[in-house]
């Protein structure tokens, strides 16, 4: 990639990804209908029909959390609710009846669960066939799963936390300390977290530079997750979540090691790529660290490049909360 | 005896590992704690139990301070814990609350970090940030604890390994901590968790039973 300019586009086309959902009130907690009536689809006119919501927000954007969406959803379904005194943060969603966790981000969350076909460079234009577009989630404004979910609270603040916990990692991982993010003002911290909520670009990135090492400085290690394909049987709906101390260099005597602290890059090191990350992480998944042979890496619903190094993937096409997300996929 | 942490004060996943195993072998029988079990899903990690002795769950709903209690088991004596006597019982005893508490490493910090929960007999599901704070966080440390981050230095968050909604206490200056109360030549993995324990298991009344600490002393001077 060719420095700050494709970092910039980049980073402004994964700020841009939106996806369609159309979400259904629980036929249980429907007093208008019974399960088979289609009126209970409110699809994607559901944000047509609400006045105070411009249409375009048809589709939601992928760096977007759930919760975001439920003021407005409990408005919407407020006159066919079961019980009228629930509250909009009562709200959950669920997909194909497994709780989808409120603090991943939706596009998280859709690469996860949507079983939809990665983007790759050949399928972008040919995009025909079946899709899993738009995504139909079912809201629930009561049994809340506390097994399975932690409660939100009406003012947003537990949403708030788990945001600002997750940056807090981001940064530690990238700078070595979290006194980044820990001497951020009161206003910033609450500026970065609007900044996502509200999908504002260059806001996130007035806050979010401060806490960045610039460009010339390389990551001390890299924020990257990496999510496993859920079991076939959805018998257990726990994630498997892979994660070790990534520097964004590795020495090229010692490729295999995924020890090493050191993160400089320097003669004899070369630059960790997400195949390198795959391979040394997942060697049975990822025999190669150069081609993907029985699974493919995705992120933002594209699949991404194997020869990526980590760092510039942080860089342009990180979550808001500075992390990448990146889900397995097999293929095949 | 594991020799000094290479990485201190941080700690490797297989130090973590090994300080766990430790640490779950030498608590068999250990008064204080209800259970000690090492658990090994996906991670290995430690889970600890102890009954909450503050919650009476026999009377109702609403929570109110419970009696002091002798304890009644002379082979699972309990410490005495700011001069007061405690009562602990087992995990699967139907009138108790019970707070289930663990180490688990953070592949981002790389510490140990207290993942926990409450739970209160008749209440469905985990009890909430609330009623941590009222029962389970010694007064001493309340206000300190809820003076930092957006909702406190308690968080909700989800067990890494099980999933399942769970607190944990932020881990981000524990590494800091470390490095001011252990001492860096002689720190072994299984002291580093005692240490940790120690130091963090305070804020949630999850203590390390005395007899833990004395065995861990080689040398008491």
């Amino acid at each position: 990639m060719e420095g700050q300019t494709s970092l910039v586009s980049l980073q402004k086309s994964v700020w841009a990804g939106r996806i369609p959902l159309e979400i259904v009130l629980a036929p249980s907690e429907s007093r208008s209908f019974d399960k088979t009536d289609p009126y209970l689809v409110c699809p994607l006119d559901i944000f047509e029909q609400i006045a105070f919501v411009d249409p375009y927000e048809i589709s939601y954007p992928r760096l977007s959390y759930l919760p975001s969406l439920l003021p407005r959803l409990r408005a919407f379904f407020s006159p066919s609710l079961i019980e009228p005194s629930s509250q909009h943060h009562d709200g959950w969603f669920a997909f194909e009846g497994v709780p989808l966790k409120w603090h991943y981000p939706i596009g998280l969350l859709f690469d996860l669960y949507a079983g939809a076909d990665p983007v790759t460079k050949s399928t972008v234009d040919s995009q025909e066939g079946e899709s899993p577009l738009p995504w139909r989630l079912t809201v629930h404004f009561s049994d809340w799963p506390s097994e399975d979910l932690v409660r939100l609270d009406p003012d947003g603040m537990v949403m708030n936390d788990a945001f600002i916990n997750s940056v807090k990692e981001a940064d530690f991982l990238r700078n070595g300390t979290a006194k980044g993010i820990m001497s951020l003002s009161k206003e910033d911290s609450a500026g970065l977290w609007k900044s996502v909520e509200d999908i504002n670009l260059s806001s996130f990135q007035r806050i979010s530079n401060t806490l960045l090492p610039p460009l010339s400085q390389p990551f001390r290690n890299v924020p990257i997750r990496i999510f496993l394909p859920l079991p076939p049987d959805q018998e257990n709906s726990s994630l498997k979540v892979v994660q070790s101390p990534m520097p964004p260099s590795v020495s090229t005597s010692s490729i295999q090691s995924s020890q090493s602290i050191s993160s400089r890059s320097s003669p004899g090191m070369q630059l960790q790529t997400i195949g390198g990350v795959l391979h040394t992480l997942l060697p049975n998944l990822f025999p190669s660290r150069r081609t993907p042979v029985l699974a493919k890496p995705v992120l933002h619903g594209a699949v991404l490049p194997m020869s990526a190094p980590i760092e510039e993937v942080v860089r342009s096409s990180a979550y808001g909360d500075g992390w990448a997300y990146v889900v397995v996929r097999m293929m095949g | 005896m594991a020799s000094a942490l290479s990485a201190f004060p941080f700690l490797t996943a297989g130090d973590f590992e090994w300080a766990c195993r430790d640490l779950a072998d030498r608590t068999c029988g250990c008064g204080g704690w209800s259970s000690v079990r090492l658990v090994t899903e996906n991670d290995t990690y430690l889970r600890i139990t102890r009954c909450v002795d503050v919650l009476d769950t026999i009377e109702g709903p609403e929570l109110r301070e419970a009696q002091e209690l002798e304890d009644e088991d002379p082979v699972c004596k309990p410490p005495s814990v700011h001069g007061k006597a405690r009562t602990w019982t087992t995990f699967d005893d139907a009138h108790s609350s019970f707070l289930t508490g663990g180490a688990v490493f953070s592949p981002t910090y790389q510490v140990p970090v207290l993942y926990f929960t409450l739970r209160w007999h008749n209440h469905q599901g985990p009890l909430g940030l609330d009623a941590v704070y009222q029962y389970v966080v010694p007064e001493q440390y309340r206000k300190e604890l809820k003076g930092v981050g957006v909702i406190g230095g308690i968080s909700f968050g989800y067990h890494p390994a099980s999933g399942a909604p769970a607190f944990f206490v932020h881990p981000c200056n524990t590494a800091d901590a470390m490095a001011q109360i252990a001492d860096a030549r002689s720190v072994t993995p299984g002291t580093y968790l005692i240490i940790w324990l120690g130091l963090v298991g305070h804020c949630v009344n999850l203590h390390v039973p005395r007899e833990l600490v004395a065995s861990d002393d080689p040398s008491p001077s």
